[in-house]
């Protein structure tokens, strides 16, 4: 049985901003999709803290203390990690 | 020999204080406001350095980065490139950031100095940096950088010697970028500004919760913020209705008394009959509602700049998306409700180039400020009674609910036969934190409107005006009666032959000439109405007079004796006065914005055909319905 790498694991254990919970902190890992520099002309980047502040169809974070509204499927593709207790 | 003047230009990411700190350096009153797109077009004027060298000032329009799609991004570029003709290419830009968000401001400014033009830094809003417990390093900054940084408050003025003295001679040089071969450039500029936070802007802890999100819990709740949204947009417009009465009232007085003088110092003739019914009148019917237009200008202005106009738009997407539209269409389309030439120019803050056309297309569909001087003489005929009560505002409102629900429908339609954007547009939106308004630039700004409206009438309004009298005056008959001299004029001569034209819409000759009269400028149909049917206006008096031309209208028949305002006609002259586009100057900006005349000459066609064919549709099935 093929053993997965860490990076694997890693990718497994990830979830879109969109997919978050309320309230809770990540690190940005990854920026994955057809609107990634999108995204990064927002300013959104790998390492960079997120704070997801509320669901809905377009929901609403905190990066580096700017509030922002992003849409669903924009944030589909900022892929998150919580930020360690 | 003449010494070159410099160019100095303002970039930066929207609400950074760049027109803030434009006002500041040139003394001018350029638009602010708390909302993304407030500057929607390129600012100029000019500045001294400390030494009294002159420069020209460019406040060009926000944007995230240079490579942005939507028209004020790419004016942006085009304008640091030097590519827009009659503007020279800046010997220096000033990015404006704000320095409590370098992490995303920065972005920009290292695009910048890409490009190779000399760069100085501002770091704007340092109040709000420090109070959020970020440590600046404006000197580690710059060392990193080898460009100029300079913290400033442009608010409150503070730091401006020091930044004009950083624009002294010899300019600073170009700076050098380092970081533009290291992959990508849109993730090497991030990873460049995250270095260089780390060494200049820390910050302690990124999510303490502020005033705006404690706020933003109310107002963006699902169910709360709904009930507030619609409670301040109701609280706004029933505002506009009710305290405009008083300075209207001035306003009368105001031409009763100058409309006195005329009369006491001039002879009765047609001199005197030009000026007091024509221009004093005529124009008086237009004047009487600047009022009102400047308070839904004062409304607009306190939401944008307080910051709620974002949380506006958020709110609305849900709903605008159902349309082919999105959130960022919302201020565009809530401002044509005042007038639609600002509105139409607001929709440059949209990405999206076929969601910009359809909303440039539906927007005159919100019923401007232009059309209140038909409802307020049409209404009152279609319940009987004079102006006023709830009824006839129950009445204002379902006219604008109709016309705002037909601009949705044909926007949904238009968008689906667009077709997608080459590059899928997502909504996304910077929620600037609740500030308060800048009073000063929010005054400024009423004044400039209020002043484009007197402009207007001064101009477009007085010459039809002008024109009308005339045509109504010329050429005389012997006869005593003012129906037959009515009819003997040009004015009387055009109605008989438009009246077959407009009859099966309910309206005789004469209403016919007035609707035709008011393609120029809508506010001239009361005044052609009170010249066509030879009803006085008493310019100290405006709504007696309109009561009085109600009164006579009521009392028309036609030929066979029916009555010929009964109310399916009213009804019939309002949807057409809801549905066609009648104002020039919004054709005009129509077709720069839309980037063709095409565009312009084909939203003019189908409003005016939609217009007719309401008129018609509901005048001929009510007709045969026995109304």
């Amino acid at each position: 049985m093929p053993q997965a790498t860490a990076h694997e694991l890693e990718n497994d254990s990830l979830q879109s901003l969109a997919q978050a919970t309320v309230g809770c902190d990540f690190h940005i890992r990854f920026l994955e999709g057809p609107a990634c520099d999108q995204l990064r002309r927002l300013g959104f980047c790998e390492t960079l803290q997120v704070r997801k502040l509320a669901n809905g169809r377009n929901l609403i974070c905190s990066v580096c203390g700017t509030r922002m509204a992003l849409s669903r499927k924009l944030a589909d593709q900022v892929l998150v990690a919580p930020v360690p207790a | 020999m003449e010494r070159h003047t410099e160019t100095v230009a303002l970039a930066g990411n929207p609400n950074a204080g760049k027109t803030t700190l434009f006002n500041e350096l040139t003394g001018s009153s350029a638009k602010v406001g708390n909302y993304a797109g407030a500057t929607v077009e390129l600012k100029t004027g000019f500045a001294r350095t400390p030494h009294g060298r002159k420069l020209q000032v460019v406040d060009l329009p926000g944007c995230l980065s240079l490579d942005g799609a939507a028209p004020d991004q790419q004016l942006a570029k085009q304008a640091l490139l030097g590519e827009v003709a009659e503007l020279d290419k800046p010997d220096v830009v000033l990015c404006v950031l704000d320095a409590s968000n370098l992490e995303r401001h920065l972005i920009l400014a290292l695009e910048i100095i890409e490009t190779g033009i000399p760069v100085i830094l501002v770091l704007n809003m340092i109040d709000v940096a420090e109070s959020s417990g970020l440590r600046l390093d404006p000197q580690a900054l710059s060392e990193e950088l080898k460009v100029p940084v300079v913290p400033i408050q442009a608010n409150k003025a503070k730091g401006i010697v020091e930044l004009k003295q950083a624009i002294r001679h010899p300019l600073p040089p170009a700076a050098e970028a380092t970081w533009a071969n290291e992959g990508k450039p849109t993730e090497a500029r991030q990873t460049k500004a995250l270095e260089l936070c780390d060494l200049a802007a820390r910050r302690p802890d990124a999510h303490q919760s502020t005033r705006s999100d404690k706020l933003d819990a109310v107002l963006l709740h699902p169910f709360f913020g709904w009930v507030f949204f619609i409670g301040i947009m109701f609280a706004v417009f029933w505002s506009i209705f009710s305290f405009a009465e008083v300075p209207m009232g001035w306003v009368e007085s105001l031409q009763g008394w100058v409309s006195g003088l005329v009369e006491g110092a001039m002879p009765e003739g047609d001199l005197r009959s030009l000026i007091i019914d024509g221009v004093i009148g005529g124009v008086g019917s237009v004047v009487i509602f600047l009022p009102q237009i400047l308070m839904l200008f004062f409304f607009i202005g306190l939401l944008e700049s307080s910051g709620y106009m974002a949380r506006a738009a958020f709110l609305m997407d849900g709903l605008m998306s159902r349309v082919g539209l999105s959130g960022k269409a919302f201020l565009p389309l809530l401002s044509s409700y005042a007038c639609a030439i600002p509105g139409i120019m607001a929709t440059r803050s949209i990405d999206s180039a076929k969601e910009r056309l359809v909303t440039i297309f539906v927007a005159p569909w919100m019923s401007c400020t232009a059309r209140l001087p038909v409802f307020f003489l049409l209404i009152p005929m279609l319940l009987g009674g004079s102006e006023g009560g709830w009824v006839q505002a129950c009445v204002l409102l379902g006219i604008y609910v109709l016309g705002t629900l037909t601009a949705f429908l044909v926007a949904r339609i238009l968008r689906g036969r667009l077709g997608p954007d080459e590059v899928e547009q997502h909504f996304m939106l910077e929620l600037p934190p609740y500030r308060a308004p800048q009073w000063p630039y929010v005054f400024k700004h009423l004044a400039e409107r209020g002043w484009a409206f007197l402009r207007k009438a001064g101009t477009v309004i007085l010459g039809i005006v002008i024109l009308l009298w005339a045509a109504q005056t010329y050429p005389k008959s012997d006869s005593e009666d003012p129906a037959e001299q009515l009819s003997h004029s040009i004015m009387g001569r055009v109605s008989q032959v438009i009246e077959p034209v407009v009859k099966p819409l309910g309206f005789d000759g004469r209403t016919g000439t007035a609707v035709l009269t008011s393609f120029a400028a809508r506010e001239v149909f009361n005044a052609s109405m009170f010249q066509l049917f030879d009803v006085e206006e008493d310019p100290d008096d405006e709504i007696g007079s309109r009561e009085a031309l109600r009164e006579r209208l009521a009392s028309e028949t036609w030929d066979d004796g029916t009555r010929m305002f009964r109310p399916l006609s009213v009804i019939s002259l309002l949807l057409f006065y809801i549905y066609a586009l009648q104002c020039l100057p919004t054709s005009a900006v129509v077709a720069r914005e839309a980037g063709s005349w095409k565009w312009a000459v084909g939203q003019f066609a189908f409003m005016t055909a939609f217009a007719a064919s309401a008129s018609l549709i509901v005048y001929q099935v009510g007709s045969l319905l026995g109304f």
